[in-house]
């Protein structure tokens, strides 16, 4: 056995390389709007930050906290509405509506909370899963409030302006840009401060053993709920941000189970219980899945001339690969829990750590 | 002055009587050996001592303050912490972090929770392997990072659940050694131990539990000398 060599808050210190890469990635970030002009590369990035926000919010409730919720939706979806209901129907500006989303989401996190962590592990599971249902059957019967299953479409969002003077029209994708990366940002400096503070301790030990914690003075039910709420409130986050970018919501795309098992997923696949799991996980997912979802698979294999256009297999793919997205995200996710229990994270520090020792 | 006054305690699982009608008094300063047969009922008096389960009947008083239905997070802040039979590391925390986690119930400073984690795992004998993987200790350093853990959380009365259990003797003499030390600094314990002459050495009182019942109270050379003690252990052939 070797030691681990470190500890959730670590004296050591970052090496001036990590810091100088750091702040060069920052800079790239920052400029990247600058530099390419393709909306479609500025749609990837928002993407890559959408899945980031969600799957570091989720990070703190199942990951740190070992809470394993999939019925996060129901926060996305709070934030969502919130801010379209207000917007739509109330003329309310967005970036006002986001924040009733977040008081809102707050509440709601509360009341699932007092209710889902009576139960503890498949049956905390199982409970928000039925209670981000009740929400999405909620959304689609309360017609006069949410517009039913036809969903509510921006026509378009009034300009953001600060006395008097205009800071951003919203008509390009650039100042979605900059927020979504803020809002990653953030939510990547909220987890570090968590995890090094003692909120990440309480957390952590309610992971490992809940009576354990228990036992040493950890008020369980408060430290869950103060972790749910933190998790729900950038999630409703990630919901505003998805309803104004988007323009469009309805019941089935941001209150869905579908959507809770993704943002699960993200985690899953980056490294769960990790600053920057949900960042690697954001990063193999969002691509795949435009990939996927483009068809990029197929146009590949026809031009490496390893499958003739003109074929039948040819023609299948084209046909239903696109369509194949789910079955795919379920085979990928097979491969990553067999082989890669901890996630592409913890996978490639088992890697360093193998030829580190190799060469020591 | 009594730190505990366990009066008339039972503990009903259904029909079956865990505890029943057991009162006892420990007093500041002293080690309380707790001793049964399997089954008697140690661990689950533990539990409701701590705040696990409430007793079904009786009251249990810490420094004259009812317990009865408080939780185990308040039961340690107000100075009462005990330790597993089964021991429960937080696996992938280090074992520094463990002890941390314990430090925090008396501090919200992660900064002096470290120090005061480090001190206490010197206690222990531990230090060395703080950067260790909790979840990677042998047992006997696994039961002295329980004792680290808890005692971090600085309680008055300690209550040890067989943090000998699965020693060798080298081991456990290591941790009879600390339980004295323990002693010194004042902090009143009641040990749960199976190693009769572990207990004998420690204990200051012996409450023998039989069945859920208190059989016997004294001394160690009072029990070792009590007829009915000696049925419990060995049998009326004796």
């Amino acid at each position: 056995m070797r030691p681990i060599g470190t500890s959730l808050t670590n004296n050591r210190g970052t090496s001036p390389v990590t810091i100088v890469a750091g702040l060069a990635l920052l800079a790239a970030l920052l400029l990247f709007p600058q530099l390419v002009k393709s909306p479609y590369a500025l749609h990837i990035m928002i993407l890559l930050f959408l899945s980031t926000i969600m799957g570091e919010s989720w990070n703190i409730l199942g990951g740190y906290t070992g809470q394993y919720s999939v019925g996060h939706a129901a926060y996305f979806g709070v934030g969502a509405y919130t801010t379209m209901v207000l917007m739509q129907n109330h003329q309310v500006a967005p970036w006002y509506g986001v924040w009733a989303g977040v008081a809102l989401v707050v509440v709601v996190a509360v009341a699932i909370g007092s209710i889902c962590f009576r139960l503890r592990g498949p049956y905390f599971v199982l409970a928000s899963i039925a209670v981000a249902e009740v929400m999405r059957l909620s959304a689609m019967n309360l017609k006069d409030l949410t517009n039913g299953a036809e969903g509510i479409l921006a026509v378009e969002i009034p300009a953001f302006t600060l006395g008097g003077t205009v800071i951003t029209d919203f008509l390009s994708k650039v100042p979605f840009y900059y927020i979504g990366l803020a809002l990653a940002i953030l939510t990547i400096v909220v987890t570090w401060l968590v995890q090094h503070s003692k909120l990440g301790y309480c957390f952590q030990a309610i992971r490992e053993d809940q009576d354990a914690a228990h036992s040493l003075g950890i008020h369980l039910s408060l430290y869950k709920n103060v972790a749910l709420i933190i998790s729900a409130i950038f999630t409703a986050l990630a919901g505003s941000f998805y309803a104004i970018y988007v323009g469009f919501i309805d019941p089935t795309t941001v209150l869905a189970l579908d959507l809770s098992v993704q943002i699960v997923l993200i985690c899953i696949i980056g490294g769960i219980g990790t600053i920057w799991g949900p960042v690697i996980g954001a990063l193999v997912l969002v691509p795949l899945s435009e990939a996927l979802r483009s068809n990029l698979i197929t146009q590949m294999l026809i031009k490496s001339g390893l499958v003739s256009g003109e074929s039948a297999i040819g023609i299948f793919l084209k046909e239903h690969l696109s369509h194949a997205h789910a079955l795919i995200y379920g085979i990928l996710v097979v491969i990553v829990i067999l082989f890669m229990p901890d996630g592409v994270l913890g996978f490639a520090k088992k890697l360093l750590a193998k030829r580190n020792r190799r060469t020591a | 002055m009594a730190i505990l006054e366990i009066k008339h305690v039972s503990k009903f699982f259904g029909g079956l009587a865990a505890n029943s009608d057991v009162s006892f008094d420990v007093e500041q300063g002293m080690i309380m050996g707790l001793i049964g047969p399997n089954g008697a009922g140690k661990t689950t008096l533990f539990n409701c001592i701590t705040g696990y389960y409430p007793p079904s009947r009786g009251e249990v008083l810490f420094k004259g303050q009812r317990m009865n239905g408080l939780e185990p997070d308040r039961v340690c802040k107000l100075g009462m912490a005990r330790t597993w039979q089964k021991v429960r590391p937080l696996a992938k925390l280090s074992v520094l972090d463990n002890v941390v986690v314990g430090a925090l119930c008396r501090t919200n400073s992660v900064k002096v929770a470290r120090d005061l984690a480090h001190e206490q795992l010197k206690v222990v004998g531990l230090d060395h392997k703080s950067a260790f993987l909790a979840g990677g200790l042998p047992i006997g350093e696994r039961k002295k990072l329980e004792v680290a853990r808890v005692l971090a959380t600085k309680p008055e009365l300690l209550l040890l659940d067989e943090v000998m259990g699965g020693l060798n003797p080298a081991e456990s003499e290591e941790i009879i050694q600390l339980i004295l030390d323990i002693k010194k600094t004042g902090v009143t314990q009641i040990v749960i131990e199976h190693d009769m002459k572990a207990i004998m050495r420690l204990s200051d009182r012996i409450v023998v539990l039989n069945s859920g019942e208190k059989l016997a109270e004294g001394g160690p050379q009072e029990i070792v000398s009590n007829p009915e003690v000696i049925e419990a252990y060995l049998g009326s052939e004796h």
